[in-house]
C-alpha cells in the first residue's frame, strides 16, 4: 500500500490512456472477504461498476446474466487482434478486484457481485442500499439544490483556502479539527513551529482538479479509517451509497450502522452532505457526493468562471485572471507574482522568482503548465498551441536550472599504495557499478554509499591476502 | 478514452404483430438493457421512441425535466426507476389511444427514426453551442460523442418507405450516428440490414426471445470505442436490393436513370423524377434482353414500344455505400440478390 501521497498515482495528471480510477488500486489490495462483504450491497456494486474502464464494464455486462460459467475462449473469440492486450489486462483487473471468479480457468462473475448488480439494475432485494428516504416534513423543508451547492462549495473552499493561505500571515476560517487532522495525517499539511504549514504534497494537491482532490482526500480518509478501527466495508459502502443518492432529497439516518453514523460528522465537514443540526435524523447529500462515481463532475462553482476557464497568458509572461474568487487568486499566487487586483480581474506575471518559489514548494513545472491549460480562458483556446511556447519552455528551463546539482552520498577511496592496487579495486567497484567518479592521476575514486561495505571488505580481504 | 455516450432506441410497437408475441417479457428485457446503458456511466444519455401504427412518439428522454418524481424506495437506483416507469406508462397510454381504424395502418418506423435523428442533431448543436459560445468557429466543433440509434423491429419491410429510410441512413452518416438493429420476429428486414451496414452498426436476429437481453448486451450495448476491442457481430451477407420508384417493389434487376439515378422495375421512356427522355433504340434493346415480367406489374406497365430509353441494364456488383451528402442520391447500382 502506498505510504505517502506522492507515490500514489495522481488522478489529476493521469494520461488519457490509463483511465484507472484512484480508488481501484485501493480496492485491489483489500482482502477477498472484505470485498465479498462490500459486494453484498447493490449500490456499491453499481458504483464500482461505474469506476471500471469501458472494456471492463462490457465484460462484466456480458457475463452478468449468464447462469453458468463461460470458457475463456468463448469470449476471447469476440476480441479483435489489436484489442487483445487491453482485453487481457482488463480481465486481470477484474480478477484482482475479485469480480471475476476462478479466472483464468473459467469466466464467471463472483456470485455475490452478480446477485447484487442484478438487483441494482432490476431494482429488487431488500438491502436498502440506495438509502432510505426520509418522510416529508412539512414544517421544515429540505435545503434546495442551490442551497446544497453553495453549502458544499463553501465547505470545500474553506478547506482549500485554509491550505493555500497557511503561513502567509492571513487568518482564514479554520476548518473543523477533524479536517485539520486529516490534512495533517495525509501529509498535505505539516506541523511546523506549532502551526500548520502546507507541505509540497499539499501544493501539488491544490493544482489538481477538484474531483481528483476529493478522491485524494477520501482515500486518505479510508486509510485513516483503517487505523481508527472503523469497519472499512461500512465506510466504503456508505460512500458508494451516497454516490447513488439523488440530489435534493432527504434521507433518513435510521438504517445506518454505528460506524456510518459516526461518518456523518466527518462527511459534513468535507461538504459531502448536509444536516440541519448535528443531531438531526435526516441528511441530504450534496453534489460533491452524488457525482463521486462520475468522471467529470459538474462541481458547483461560485463564480461560474472556473468551469469555463478564466486565465489569459500572454507571450510576455503576463497573466490576466478573470476571477474574484479568493481561493483561485491564492492558488495563482503560488506561482505568479500578482501586480494589480480589480473587482473581477487579477493581473500578474510569471517571473523567474515566482516560479522558483513554486518549485521550491515542491510544485513541478508540468503541474503549473497543466493548471494553466485546464483553466485557460475560452479566448485562449483559439490559440494553437494553447499556451505560448516561449512561456512553457521557460518554465521548464527554470525547473531544469534547479536540477543542475545532484547530490549523492558516498565514500572517497584514496591513497592507494600502488597504481595496480588502485586499478584492481577500481575494476571491482566498476563491475559492481558502484563508481560515481574516478581520477587516475590522484589514484582516488568515489563510490556510492550502498557499495561501501562491499568495497571495504574487498580491500580488507586483499590486504589480508597480500600481507599473508 | 472513457467518454459518455448517447443511445436512442426506436421500438416497433405494432399491436397486430405483438398479439402473437409476449410484450411484457420483451419490455422487461428491454428495460434491463436501458438500465445497463444508464448504469455504465453517470453522464450517459438515453432517449426512447415508439413507432405505433401511423404515429411515432418520444417515450422518454433523459434530458426531459422530471415531471413526476417516482416514489423512492431504498432498494432501487432512482434513475433506473424513472426510466422504467416512464417508458412502461407511456407505452400503455399510447397503445390505448390508438383508434381502431388506425390499427391496420403501417407502423411509423421511419417517423420514429427521423425523430431520433432530429433529437441527436439537436443534442449535437446544443453541445457545440455550449462549448463554442464565446469563441468563433476556429475551434474544432465537438460532435456528440458516440451517438447511436438502436432499432428494435418486429415488422417486415414496408416497401413504400424505401426512399425515406435511405434518406435517414444518409443523414445518419452525416451526423456520424451508428445505427444498430435487432429484429425479433418476421422475415429479415432488408432495409434495416442496409441501414446498419452503411452506418457501421450491428444487425442481429434474436431467435430466442427469452434470451433477448443477452443478445442486446453482447452485441448492441458497447459504444463504438469499445467495439474496437470487443467486436460485435456484423452480417456476413447483406441484402442490398432496392425498391423501384414506380411500384415500390423490391427488385432483383432494375433500371436506373442515368441522370438522377432513380430506379425503375422496367425500362421507361421518360424518367418520372427528372423528366429525362431516353432514346427509343436503347429502350427496345433493353426490353428484348430482359426476362419476362411478373404478371402483377404488367397491367400498370407503360407500353415499351412507344418510347425510347437509355438506361443502364447490367446489374453491377453491390456497390460501395454512397458517400455523397446529396440526399437525392440512391445506390448507384441496381443489384440482384444477395451480396457476396
Amino acid at each position: 500500500m502506498p505510504a505517502t501521497v506522492r507515490q500514489r498515482p495522481q488522478p489529476g495528471q493521469k494520461n488519457p490512456d490509463s483511465s484507472t480510477h484512484a480508488l481501484l488500486p485501493f480496492l485491489q489490495v483489500q482482502s477477498a472477504t472484505a470485498l465479498s462483504r462490500l459486494y453484498q450491497s447493490p449500490s456499491s456494486c453499481l458504483s464500482i461498476f461505474r469506476l471500471l474502464a469501458p472494456v471492463e464494464r462490457q465484460i462484466v455486462m456480458n457475463l452478468l446474466w449468464l447462469e453458468s460459467a463461460m470458457t475463456p475462449s468463448t469470449l476471447a473469440a469476440w476480441v479483435t487482434t489489436e484489442g487483445q492486450k487491453l482485453y487481457d489486462s482488463s480481465l486481470d483487473t477484474l480478477s484482482h478486484l475479485h469480480i471475476l471468479h476462478n479466472y483464468p480457468t473459467k469466466l464467471a462473475l463472483n456470485t455475490t457481485f452478480k446477485t447484487s448488480l442484478r438487483h441494482a439494475i432490476t431494482g429488487g432485494g431488500t438491502t436498502g442500499s440506495f438509502g432510505v428516504p426520509a418522510e416529508k416534513d412539512e414544517k421544515r423543508l429540505p435545503l434546495d439544490v442551490e442551497g446544497l451547492d453553495s453549502y458544499a462549495l463553501e465547505r470545500w473552499e474553506t478547506i482549500l483556502h485554509f491550505m493555500v493561505s497557511s503561513g502567509t500571515g492571513q487568518n482564514p476560517q479554520r476548518p473543523s479539527p477533524g479536517v485539520l487532522y486529516l490534512l495533517q495525517r495525509s501529509g498535505l499539511m505539516g506541523n511546523q513551529h506549532g502551526s500548520l504549514q502546507i507541505t509540497s504534497a499539499g501544493f501539488q494537491f491544490l493544482l489538481h482538479e477538484s474531483h481528483a482532490q476529493l478522491w485524494n482526500l477520501l482515500l486518505q480518509y479510508l486509510h485513516m479509517a483503517e487505523e481508527r478501527q472503523m469497519d472499512l466495508v461500512e465506510v466504503l459502502s456508505f460512500l458508494f451509497m451516497l454516490s447513488t443518492m439523488e440530489l435534493g432529497r432527504e434521507y433518513s439516518t435510521e438504517n445506518l450502522s454505528k460506524t456510518q453514523k459516526a461518518m456523518l460528522e466527518d462527511l459534513r465537514d468535507y461538504g459531502l452532505l448536509w444536516q440541519r443540526r448535528p443531531t438531526s435524523r435526516r441528511f441530504s447529500p450534496t453534489r460533491l457526493a452524488t457525482t463521486l462515481t462520475s468522471s467529470s463532475p459538474d462541481l458547483p462553482s461560485s463564480t461560474g468562471a472556473s468551469s469555463t476557464g478564466f486565465i489569459v497568458l500572454e507571450t510576455n509572461y503576463r497573466v490576466y485572471a478573470y476571477t474574484d474568487n479568493p481561493l483561485q487568486t491564492a492558488i495563482l499566487n503560488l506561482f505568479v507574482s500578482l501586480k494589480y487586483r480589480f473587482p473581477n480581474l487579477v493581473v500578474g506575471s510569471i517571473t523567474r522568482d515566482s516560479v522558483k518559489r513554486a518549485l521550491n514548494n515542491g510544485i513541478s513545472a508540468d503541474q503549473i503548465i497543466s493548471y494553466l491549460v485546464t483553466h485557460a480562458h475560452p479566448q485562449m483556446r483559439k490559440n494553437n498551441p494553447l499556451l505560448p511556447v516561449t512561456v512553457q519552455d521557460q518554465i521548464r528551463l527554470w525547473e531544469l536550472e534547479k536540477n543542475r546539482l545532484k547530490s549523492q552520498e558516498g565514500y572517497l577511496y584514496t591513497s592507494f599504495a600502488s597504481q595496480a592496487d588502485y586499478e584492481y579495486v577500481l575494476n571491482y567497484a566498476k563491475q559492481m557499478e558502484l563508481v560515481l567518479w574516478e581520477n587516475n592521476a590522484k589514484r582516488s575514486f568515489f563510490g556510492s554509499i550502498e557499495g561501501h561495505a562491499n568495497i571495504r571488505s574487498f580491500i580488507e580481504r586483499r590486504s589480508a591476502g597480500g600481507s599473508g | 478514452m472513457d467518454r459518455p455516450s448517447h443511445l436512442s432506441v426506436v421500438i416497433d410497437l405494432d399491436p397486430s404483430r405483438w398479439d402473437t408475441l409476449n410484450l411484457s417479457l420483451f419490455l422487461s428485457h428491454l428495460l434491463g438493457f436501458f438500465n445497463a446503458h444508464v448504469a455504465a456511466k453517470h453522464e450517459n444519455t438515453l432517449a426512447v421512441f415508439g413507432a405505433f401504427p401511423a404515429k411515432s412518439v418520444m417515450l422518454y428522454s433523459s434530458s426531459d425535466p422530471i415531471a413526476e418524481i417516482p416514489p423512492n424506495d431504498a432498494n432501487s437506483y432512482p434513475p433506473f426507476k424513472l426510466v422504467d416507469s416512464t417508458v412502461v406508462n407511456r407505452i400503455a397510454r399510447e397503445l390505448e389511444l390508438i383508434a381502431d381504424d388506425d390499427l391496420d395502418a403501417p407502423v411509423a418506423l421511419v417517423g420514429a427514426l427521423t425523430k431520433a435523428l432530429c433529437y441527436i442533431n439537436r443534442l449535437t448543436v446544443e453541445a457545440n453551442a455550449a462549448t463554442t459560445s464565446s469563441t468563433d468557429q476556429s475551434l474544432e466543433p465537438v460532435a456528440l460523442p458516440d451517438p447511436r440509434i438502436l432499432i428494435v423491429s418486429v415488422s417486415p419491410d414496408i416497401t413504400s418507405s424505401y426512399i425515406p429510410v435511405m434518406n435517414s441512413i444518409f443523414s445518419a452518416q452525416k451526423l456520424k450516428v451508428t445505427i444498430d438493429a435487432c429484429q425479433i420476429s418476421g422475415p429479415e428486414n432488408v432495409f434495416l440490414q442496409q441501414a446498419t451496414h452503411l452506418t457501421g452498426g450491428s444487425f442481429i436476429y434474436a431467435e430466442r426471445q427469452d434470451a433477448l437481453l443477452q443478445y442486446l448486451i453482447m452485441a448492441l450495448l458497447s459504444p463504438p470505442s469499445v467495439r474496437r476491442t470487443i467486436a460485435v457481430p456484423t452480417q456476413d451477407k447483406i441484402d442490398f436490393r432496392a425498391t423501384c420508384f414506380c411500384h415500390k417493389n423490391i427488385v432483383d434487376i432494375g433500371f436506373v436513370c442515368s441522370v438522377c439515378l432513380s430506379i425503375f422495375c422496367q425500362p421507361v421512356p421518360v424518367c418520372s423524377t427528372c423528366r429525362t427522355k431516353f432514346p427509343i433504340k436503347t429502350l427496345q434493346k433493353l426490353n428484348s434482353s430482359r426476362p419476362p415480367l411478373p404478371q402483377s406489374n404488367s397491367s400498370r406497365a407503360p407500353t415499351p414500344s412507344s418510347s425510347s430509353a437509355r438506361p443502364s441494364t447490367t446489374p453491377r456488383p453491390p456497390a460501395t455505400p454512397p458517400t455523397g451528402s446529396d440526399q437525392r442520391h440512391l445506390p448507384r447500382s441496381v443489384v440482384n440478390g444477395h451480396a457476396p
